[in-house]
């Protein structure tokens, strides 16, 4: 009777393990439902930073390790986004599967033309610069294509069975992705060319796909906060080049924001870099729709 | 190092050592089962802070009673040590041991008549149990307790020849708390972190034989600290602590210390911190003290401690 008790038990744990889902880790919302959108049921999915809040400052807690000790596949965003606490986790975690040469290892950055790379020699007078590039690609849909596709790859190199489910999931994103791009094109052509404020580097391809003309950045150098008399020179270059609007993520502090856009004859508008920036914006596609229609009517 | 092996190396310079190797160890990274193992020279993970290096610290010295019992620089040995993550219940947890050459390091005065680590038993042995739980996606908790045993040398005369010390078994055991919140939207802004930690040294006693005279510690000693630290803004932070240990070098006396403390932070990169700390008691006149200090990182972006 014992050892039936045990089989039963064995079979059942057998059993949970044998669900055949690859257990995805993203360091970011954005990477997680672009990994949802290719892996769909093949894959259990968890993400460490939330939309709404900065990934760059994202505390390495405990509670993260388990989920990546566990992990089948850490995907990341790279460029050094995760810098301050991805190597921590890594650590901790103890997992080979996802540790650098590991087959769970996925730096998407490889699969993105990066901006915003400096040349010449870097050091900190420079403020946070990220000396492999700008990090923020996301925002880009032919970027989201691309993570789209890495992720289809590396899901099918680690399950070669769901190899036509990826393959299906992929194409279908991108479809949907194309027929979103069709219904904004009228926003998109209304933002080209038009000045505008952000707080940070963090919407730099954003206005590349847009051809929004970032005229400067609340922040004097990347990642320093705003001083006085940089704020005062800003005031002056959105009058200049007449910016209307200064975009930020919704984990700065608008109130500077605002008195700057109240000196300038702007408005401050908040837009989430990230899904779940935002309530309801559960999707990639989302992000990108909120962001275009929002800008194209504040910059009208 | 090699796919199976990282090495740190951590190198200090203070009045007390000049430029000295304050870690320098092996990490296997490949063991089955998730341990993880080090071999070499490191700080014993007993209490909260004796692992944070100095510049990681939210306050802007050591509590006192980790430099009265572990050391100015800090407890640390050369050895074995492994960890293994658990989660039995549903939160992390981390089991923490250690076997180092011996419990921490002995005044350089003090001589004894053969090494005092001969023996297994007379290492320097520790376990730390740390539990982690999330009480939210904003606030969470860590309770933790430590133990750590082993020989020192301690005073004693009438030995003979050059010795000046004897070996005794003095133990550590202590338990920390840590409560962090830090809203996940307004975290560039808004932060807060309680700290506390006791713990007690509880010295062997000695039996010296005719015409030797112990001059060691005959009783045990209590201590703590609890500190809080609050973010005002981005760049700005407001803490304070009390400090209450029976210092073993004023023969238990109990040392009582208040402090505060402004934190300005230009960049991720620096930091300029001002305070103020009365210190009374451990059998001297009470004073006060303006503290400044300053911190700034080179080279490649570290990552933030938690």
């Amino acid at each position: 009777m014992r050892a039936a008790g045990f089989l039963l038990l064995a079979t059942l744990a057998a059993a949970t393990d044998a669900t055949g889902q690859l257990r995805v880790v993203t360091s970011t919302t954005d990477l997680a439902d672009l990994a949802r959108q290719v892996g769909g049921d093949r894959i259990r999915l968890r993400h460490i930073s939330e939309g709404y809040q900065d990934p760059h400052f994202v505390e390495a807690k405990p509670s993260f390790v388990l989920e990546m000790a566990k992990a089948d596949v850490w995907a990341f965003i790279g460029l050094d986004l995760e810098i301050g606490w991805m190597s921590l986790l890594l650590n901790g975690a103890r997992n080979p599967k996802i540790r650098p040469g590991g087959s769970g290892y996925l730096d998407v950055s490889k699969f993105i033309p990066v901006i915003d790379v400096p040349s010449g020699a870097i050091d900190r007078s420079q403020g946070d610069v990220h000396p492999l590039g700008n990090p923020h690609y996301w925002l880009d849909p032919a970027n989201g294509r691309r993570i789209a596709a890495a992720f289809a790859a590396k899901f099918t190199e680690l399950d070669p069975g769901g190899a036509a489910d990826y393959a299906r999931n992929l194409a279908a994103f991108e479809a949907a992705l194309a027929r979103a791009a069709e219904e904004w094109a009228p926003a998109l052509a209304s933002l080209s060319g038009k000045p505008i404020v952000a707080w940070h580097t963090s919407w730099r391809y954003f206005a590349g796909y847009t051809r929004v003309n970032i005229v400067g950045f609340m922040e004097p150098k990347p990642g320093v906060p705003p001083s006085p008399s940089h704020l005062a020179g800003l005031v002056a270059t959105m009058k200049r080049t007449g910016a209307k609007v200064i975009v930020m993520e919704p984990y700065y502090d608008r109130k500077t924001a605002d008195l700057i856009a109240s000196k300038a004859g702007a408005s401050v508008l908040v837009l989430p870099p990230s899904v779940g920036g935002e309530k309801g914006l559960d999707d990639y596609i989302s992000v990108l729709r909120r962001n275009i229609t929002s800008l194209a009517r504040a910059v009208e | 190092m090699d796919p199976y092996f990282r090495g740190d190396v951590f190198i200090g310079v203070s009045d007390l050592e000049g430029v000295a190797i304050e870690q320098a160890y092996l990490t296997a990274t490949s063991l089955p089962w998730g341990i993880e193992a080090r071999l070499g020279r490191f700080l014993a993970p007993i209490g909260k802070q004796n692992t944070t290096h100095r510049h990681d610290l939210h306050t802007v010295e050591y509590p006192w009673v980790l430099q009265r019992f572990l050391g100015p620089e800090g407890l640390r040995g050369t050895g074995l040590y492994l960890s293994k993550v658990l989660a039995p219940f549903g939160f992390y947890q981390e089991l923490q041991l250690t076997a180092t050459d011996r419990l921490g390091e002995d005044d350089e005065s003090l001589v004894t008549s053969e090494p005092i680590n001969t023996r297994l038993g007379a290492l320097g042995y520790s376990a730390r149990l740390r539990n982690y739980l999330d009480l939210t996606k904003h606030a969470n908790i860590e309770i933790s307790g430590s133990i750590a045993t082993g020989k020192r040398a301690q005073p004693a005369s009438g030995l003979g020849g050059e010795a000046t010390a004897v070996g005794v078994r003095q133990t550590l055991a202590g338990i920390d708390v840590t409560y962090r919140w830090r809203p996940l939207q307004q975290g560039l802004y808004r932060s807060l972190i309680v700290q506390a930690e006791w713990l007690r040294q509880i010295n062997g006693r000695f039996r010296a034989p005719n015409g030797v005279e112990y001059e060691g510690p005959t009783r045990d000693f209590s201590g703590g600290y609890l500190f809080a630290r609050y973010q005002t803004s981005r760049r700005t932070y407001w803490g304070a602590r009390i400090d209450r240990v029976a210092d073993p070098a004023a023969g238990g006396d109990p040392l009582t210390a208040v402090s505060g403390y402004y934190q300005f932070y230009p960049s991720e990169f620096s930091k300029l911190v001002a305070g103020y700390e009365r210190v009374s008691g451990a059998g001297s006149a009470a004073y006060g003290r303006v503290i400044f200090q300053a911190t700034f990182a080179l080279g490649p972006h570290r990552p933030h401690p938690f």
